[in-house]
């Protein structure tokens, strides 16, 4: 029986946690099918990375050591990617749906002519069969999936699941590759850190956030800004306010934007996107303002409230200037 | 210059959502569809590049009779022509089969470059652009918010955690998958709606492009095995009562957390 491959990926010259993560839905799912964990490190100097990750997870490691793959391009590491599958006949190949793992994977699945399935928050076999759970339309739906094909590329939800915290017998060997910089079509230039706009939410106590329910800019100052100010607290916005350019994106919060911890964080019309709960969900109390029902926000919640975010939200402001006064 | 824009059509995202009785989707009939929110910005930065200088703008979707709205929709926003692929084959196809029906477009048009949504705002696998692009020989990157073209590359700002940017450099032709904020799209306009109905509209089945037997759902290796609501296990205590009840119960907790 082939192996499931990991492909771990390096951050800040360490291994990144969410590649152990990786290895618990690897090591979860070769106990339970028979198969053996293999994995690919590939990065410029790694020998001791790849000590490292063979004993805790990684299995078998395949060491991809070369200068253009010191940093992440496609090109370069598709290649590796595809050295790796054949020397380790692997049958299930596991990504994290990081930035770089959302990029090659699907590039992967092609070029095997593989079943694809991305940002799984859980892996189970029921009676034999191997069950991707992910969800759909922005969080609103879930669905299992299964794979019918000989070969399985699958990318895992980052935070889905603890870190690998075992020691397995693993060993490494180096992966030859052939690259040259002249056949790579993609280079990677540099890593521009994120400009702070001077809205710092992660100080803030109390951050009120409103997302696209809140329908038209001028209700961010008019609603949103009110109840922040009334309860001495920061704005935040959803991505999608950010992209409309109703607010810049220092105001966005999220995983392309802050990730915050506030004691209190009010969703005013945010239905709750994976990439928002992600920036949010660690807040110590939550409460969510939206119509309808269903949004995945309440998830998240500990207090919801079903209505409209324009009747509740001023009523709200007044009540807590009142309690003030 | 000519860039492609591969574009789906998705239930519009303010629909209620109803599961099939058999769970294998949503029921889709009679409900409000929209161009994907994602490949609207891709579309705006064809056009952009278009309005700059001299580039046809070519736009693509698979789906079927519904989807004429969408494809009418970018040519009235200022794409040139539409190609529709129309063919029941199509039907059931997962992401790889997709990707093959658009990759065998893309071949046989050879375009500079192609633009298309990071993910769909339906199933949101984010998968077909890199699949494309490995099968049309591509090189690709994704989560686009920011493009430079020089001669015969393009630089861009790909969009990783925290807000900070990965630059990459591409040769063209290549295949870009653009975020969402990267511009602010256009509205079409009465004008460009009424120039759209005498635009080149072709429609193509599955044996057109040569993929008879290869998509639809025989072909497909990814099966839906069941839909359902997230489970409502640990969801939010939802407060009842009027207004003024909910704002008490709202402000006895914020007191109660020491934060009022």
């Amino acid at each position: 029986m082939g192996s499931i491959l990991i492909v771990a990926e390096i951050q800040n010259g360490g291994i990144r946690e969410a590649s152990y993560e990786v290895a618990t839905f690897a090591n979860r799912l070769a106990e339970a099918t028979g198969r053996s964990v293999k994995s690919l490190i590939a990065g410029r100097d790694i020998g001791a990375l790849a000590e490292e990750f063979a004993k805790r997870g990684g299995g078998e490691v395949f060491a991809a050591d070369h200068e253009l793959l010191e940093n992440y391009s496609s090109d370069a590491f598709h290649i590796a990617l595809e050295a790796a599958v054949e020397a380790a006949e692997a049958e299930i190949v596991l990504f994290s749906n990081t930035p770089s793992g959302w990029d090659m994977a699907p590039r992967l699945a092609a070029a095997l002519d593989a079943g694809f399935i991305s940002d799984c928050f859980s892996i189970d076999v029921e009676d034999g069969v191997i069950v991707y759970h992910r969800r759909i339309f922005n969080g609103k739906l879930d669905a299992r999936l299964t794979i019918t094909g000989e070969r399985a590329v699958i990318t895992v939800q980052p935070g889905a699941t603890a870190a690998f915290d075992g020691t397995t017998d693993g060993s490494v060997r180096k992966l030859d590759l052939k690259l040259s910089a002249d056949d790579l079509r993609t280079r990677f230039v540099e890593i521009k850190a994120a400009e702070s706009k001077g809205v710092d939410l992660s100080k803030a106590d109390i951050i009120v956030s409103g997302g696209r329910g809140v329908g038209t800019p001028e209700k961010f100052p008019e609603v949103i800004q009110p109840l922040a100010e009334a309860l001495g607290g920061a704005m935040g916005a959803s991505r999608p306010v950010v992209d409309a350019g109703w607010l810049p994106h220092a105001y966005q919060v999220g995983s392309s934007g802050q990730v915050v911890q506030p004691k209190l964080y009010i969703a005013c019309g945010i239905s709750g996107a994976i990439q928002h709960l992600v920036g949010m969900k660690t807040s110590n109390f939550i409460i969510a303002i939206n119509k309808d029902p269903d949004a995945p926000i309440f998830e998240v919640a500990d207090l919801g409230v079903v209505a409209d975010l324009f009747e509740v939200v001023p009523a709200l402001t007044s009540a807590v200037q009142k309690a003030k006064s | 210059m000519k860039i492609i824009v591969c574009l789906k059509q998705v239930p519009h995202q303010d629909v209620r959502l109803d599961i099939l009785s058999d769970g294998s989707w949503i029921q889709e009939e009679n409900i409000k569809f929209e161009i994907n929110s994602y490949d609207t910005y891709a579309l705006e930065e064809a056009l952009r590049i278009k309005d700059a200088g001299d580039a046809e703008v070519v736009v693509v979707s698979v789906g079927p009779d519904r989807v004429t709205q969408a494809l009418r929709t970018a040519l009235g926003m200022g794409a040139d022509r539409a190609i529709h692929v129309k063919d029941a084959e199509t039907d059931g196809s997962d992401v790889l089969g997709l990707a093959k029906i658009l990759a065998a477009v893309v071949k046989s048009e050879s375009p500079d470059f192609v633009f298309m949504g990071l993910m769909s705002d339906d199933g949101n696998f984010a998968a077909i652009p890199p699949m494309v692009a490995q099968l049309a020989d591509l090189a690709h990157t994704t989560a686009a918010v920011k493009m430079e073209r020089s001669n015969g590359t393009v630089t861009v700002d790909r969009e990783i955690e925290g807000g900070a940017h990965e630059v990459v450099e591409l040769r063209s032709p290549c295949l870009v998958a653009i975020q969402t904020g990267i511009n602010q799209v256009r509205y079409a306009s009465l004008k460009g709606i009424m120039a759209a109905k005498k635009k080149p509209f072709d429609v193509k089945s599955v044996a057109d492009l040569g993929l008879s037997g290869q998509v639809g759902e025989a072909a497909s290796q990814v099966k839906i095995h069941k839909v359902a609501p997230p489970p409502k296990g640990d969801r939010a205590e939802i407060l009842k009562g009027s207004t003024q009840e909910i704002v008490e119960r709202l402000v006895g907790k914020i007191k109660e957390l020491g934060l009022l």
